[in-house]
């Protein structure tokens, strides 16, 4: 008898167009038993998801139709005050594991939020949030070292004679460049990794003020941290797919 | 004391399983650094690389299943997504034997 007076009021309402008193949250009806809002940010990540493919469909097409392609060993061999020291994927490693790392703070702030513990998910957000930041950093001193080296988006430095051979030292010294679209895919699919993780960082700080105003406390559930996190940890797993294709291949 | 809406025990497990989580894929990014610096350089291409990407498919599963939580939600749900990243997946392995054969045409060995 409920769920018949439930479905008369849905129909009513959907002739009247008045809507249902609203949590901020969204419906209250749920598809796969949990809530619309979480929902919809898992079919909005499969579409971003879409859109990162699209990057990766064409750098594997392009890479593997080239006959060389610069070896990452010696691309990202820098590190920073260390002068000219080789460290290969030692930067990209520290990047990597400070991105996990700030993923796991916000599922424990997931999971503070569970317990209705303000201060829990406001410190653990707060580490995801420096976490972010850290990375974004790093990110910059990456992009402006292979800047100086001369890597372009249509230009690129690492030729076969620079395969671990030769340093660059400057510029000018430039060897035979190498596959043009290396620039183009690189600072394409990591600028676009770096702009989630930028918008993911802004989202997360305001999770974080709107968790120390006690706005979630009083709504009486922490599901906008749970969503938050979602995003976050997406570009966390996209993280992991580019690492795999640009740094380790 | 249980607080909001999990128990003291629902949230210990799901605590430490988080951190078990975290361990392996520090170990899995761990173990591929050290791979590619190492061994990366001696065995042939395709193991080097099948090995890069059974290691990132473990991490994607353990961020997606634990951190996002989505091995506890119901199955239907989960091949929403399984099923289009299926079809994603098929196509990147298209392309990049079409890439191979650009290779092949564009510059013959």
């Amino acid at each position: 008898m409920a769920e018949v007076l439930d479905i008369q009021e849905q129909q009513t309402e959907l002739h009247n167009h008045v809507p249902t008193p609203d949590n901020g949250e969204g419906g209250e009806k749920t598809v796969f038993g949990i809530s619309y809002g979480k929902t919809m940010m898992w079919y909005f990540l499969l579409s971003d998801a879409f859109t990162f493919s699209a990057f990766l469909f064409s750098y594997a097409a392009i890479r593997l139709g080239q006959p060389w392609w610069p070896n990452p060993n010696y691309v990202f061999k820098s590190f920073p005050f260390m002068g000219e020291a080789n460290v290969p994927l030692g930067f990209v490693s520290v990047m990597t594991f400070v991105l996990i790392l700030s993923s796991v703070a916000v599922v424990r702030a997931v999971q503070e939020g569970h317990r209705m513990n303000q201060k829990g998910v406001a410190l653990w957000m707060l580490g995801g949030i420096l976490g972010g930041l850290f990375f974004l950093g790093c990110q910059a001193w990456e992009w402006t070292h292979l800047i100086q080296e001369g890597l372009r988006p249509f230009y690129n430095p690492f030729g076969p004679d620079a395969n671990g051979l030769t340093h660059l030292v400057h510029e000018k010294m430039l060897l035979s460049p190498g596959p043009v679209a290396f620039g183009a895919l690189f600072f394409g699919i990591t600028g676009f990794h770096g702009f989630h993780v930028f918008t993911g960082v802004c989202i997360n700080v305001w999770a974080f003020f709107s968790t120390l105003n006690g706005k979630f406390q009083r709504r009486g559930h922490y599901e906008m941290i749970e969503k938050v996190g979602l995003y976050w940890h997406f570009v966390d797993l996209v993280w992991v797919f580019v690492f795999m294709a640009f740094y380790l291949m | 004391m249980a607080a909001g809406h999990m128990s003291d025990e629902q949230y210990k497990s799901a605590v430490s399983a988080v951190w078990r989580a975290t361990i392996i894929l520090a170990v899995v990014t761990v173990g591929e650094v050290i791979f590619a610096l190492t061994l990366g350089h001696m065995l042939p291409k395709i193991l080097v690389n099948t090995f890069y990407v059974i290691a990132s498919f473990s991490k994607a599963f353990f961020i997606v299943g634990e951190f996002m939580h989505l091995k506890y939600e119901k199955r239907a749900f989960i091949l929403s997504f399984a099923v289009p990243i299926m079809f994603l997946l098929w196509a990147i392995i298209a392309l990049a034997i079409e890439g191979n054969y650009w290779n092949h045409l564009n510059f013959p060995k």
